[in-house]
């Protein structure tokens, strides 16, 4: 499979200007981002919840609160897309970790390593964050993987790596200090 | 804590691997503390090409129409457009049967506009999360000169023919005040006029109500989120 162009800093700056018309009240400004952005948002809360329809859901509360916050997104903290897409992955593990409504009865059942692999491998091979994950042994790498894109907590990948909890938390601690280092 | 130890939890933060306390305490970080807030957008863009290497899904119109459903119509926010006031002027009995509400509307949206565009631009010298459980309802921004604003940051569902009125606790002994109400979430300019400038760990909170406010002066439906100020780096 083939990843879709990744979106270039045009695309940053149409989200940038959209989301100051959002917060006038402009609600084509909304639909703007809309086309530019939800589905790939969809795509990515979609890896996390599985579910087509639970990953319509978590878009939809996504825009919901783009539009409510839009008067709050300060270009001068942030990346317009990287506000965009925080937002999403909140509303997304908001759904995951509802527990009364929702089981990962399928994320159970998958292996770690493919997973993991699969995911690498979607990345462009220039990317410094792949180059950065390829340095860690496998356990680590793939629990950086398995929280940030499949949104796995602690404990899911402490069963899936048959490992105790404690080992899982050290593992991303340790994870996340090198990727700092290597990634500056 | 130490600078490594905060970089790690914003890393975590951002890995969704925080849960429940912790993850609360990161999220008033983020909106108080602008150098943890740095770490944490430094590990976004980290890890945006892993959102960005996501496979689209197809997303139809009916998606759209759910979400343009939910947001209020645009002409009630939005300064009017030309074309808009021309259709306008050209209908008489348009103009007569809404020239008050519109004139109304376009102060109450001018207003609006402007408290908009300035807590956009200005440091609030105090800040409150306001929390359901683990869930952020809405963010209080109080600024040096005097105007403390309310945003909210989820959805927040209004019965019809109730309203959500926002209080404060200016001091044990006054008891709760209200400062605002309104019928759906929205930005909010909170009327703080008789009371002294809010203080760290003062208490602000969102109750629901009846459409006219509390009859009794003070809060008589569920408290939906609430929380407390702390100082704004």
């Amino acid at each position: 499979m083939t990843a879709a162009a990744p979106p270039d800093s045009a695309t940053e700056a149409q989200v940038a200007a959209a989301l100051a018309r959002c917060a006038a009240g402009d609600r084509t400004a909304l639909r703007v981002i809309y086309d530019a952005e939800a589905p790939r948002m969809a795509g990515v809360a979609r890896r996390m919840l599985r579910r087509q329809d639970l990953a319509e859901e978590a878009v939809q509360d996504a825009f919901m609160r783009v539009w409510r916050a839009a008067a709050t997104f300060d270009p001068q903290k942030g990346a317009a897309r990287s506000w965009l897409y925080a937002i999403l992955r909140n509303c997304a593990l908001g759904i995951l970790r509802d527990e009364n409504r929702f089981t990962s009865d399928e994320d159970a059942a998958d292996q770690a390593a493919p997973m993991t692999e699969n995911a690498l491998a979607h990345l462009p091979e220039t990317s410094a964050l792949r180059r950065c994950l390829e340095r860690l042994e496998p356990a680590r790498r793939a629990v950086v993987v398995l929280s940030y894109v499949h949104g796995l907590s602690h404990g899911e990948m402490a069963g899936k790596l048959g490992v105790p909890l404690g080992t899982v938390k050290s593992w991303a601690r340790r994870s996340l200090i090198s990727l700092q280092e290597c990634m500056g | 804590m130490t600078d490594s130890d905060d970089k790690t939890l914003a890393g975590e933060y951002v890995l969704g691997l925080l849960e429940g306390a912790a993850r609360l305490d990161a999220e008033r970080r983020l909106a108080s503390d602008p150098v943890f807030a740095r770490e944490v957008e430094s590990w976004r863009v980290r890890f945006a090409a892993f959102d960005d290497a996501a496979e689209p899904q197809p997303v139809g119109d009916e998606l759209w129409r759910k979400i343009e459903a939910g947001v209020p119509a645009a002409t009630s926010r939005a300064k009017p457009s030309p074309t808009a006031w021309s259709q306008f002027w050209n209908n008489l009995a348009a103009l007569r049967a809404t020239a008050l509400g519109a004139s109304l509307a376009a102060l109450i949206l001018g207003v609006g506009l402007g408290f908009a565009i300035r807590a956009a631009t200005q440091q609030p010298t105090m800040v409150a999360v306001l929390l359901d459980g683990n869930r952020a309802g809405a963010v209080v921004h109080a600024f040096a000169d005097g105007r403390v604003v309310l945003v909210p940051i989820t959805s927040i569902n209004v019965p019809a023919g109730r309203a959500l009125q926002v209080w404060t606790l200016p001091s044990r002994e006054r008891g709760p005040v209200s400062v605002g109400l309104m019928s759906e979430a929205r930005t909010l300019q909170l009327s703080l006029k008789d009371l002294p400038p809010p203080g760290p760990d003062q208490l602000f909170e969102i109750t629901l109500e009846p459409a006219t406010g509390s009859p009794t002066g003070r809060p008589t439906g569920p408290v939906l989120f609430k929380g407390n100020t702390a100082l704004a780096l």
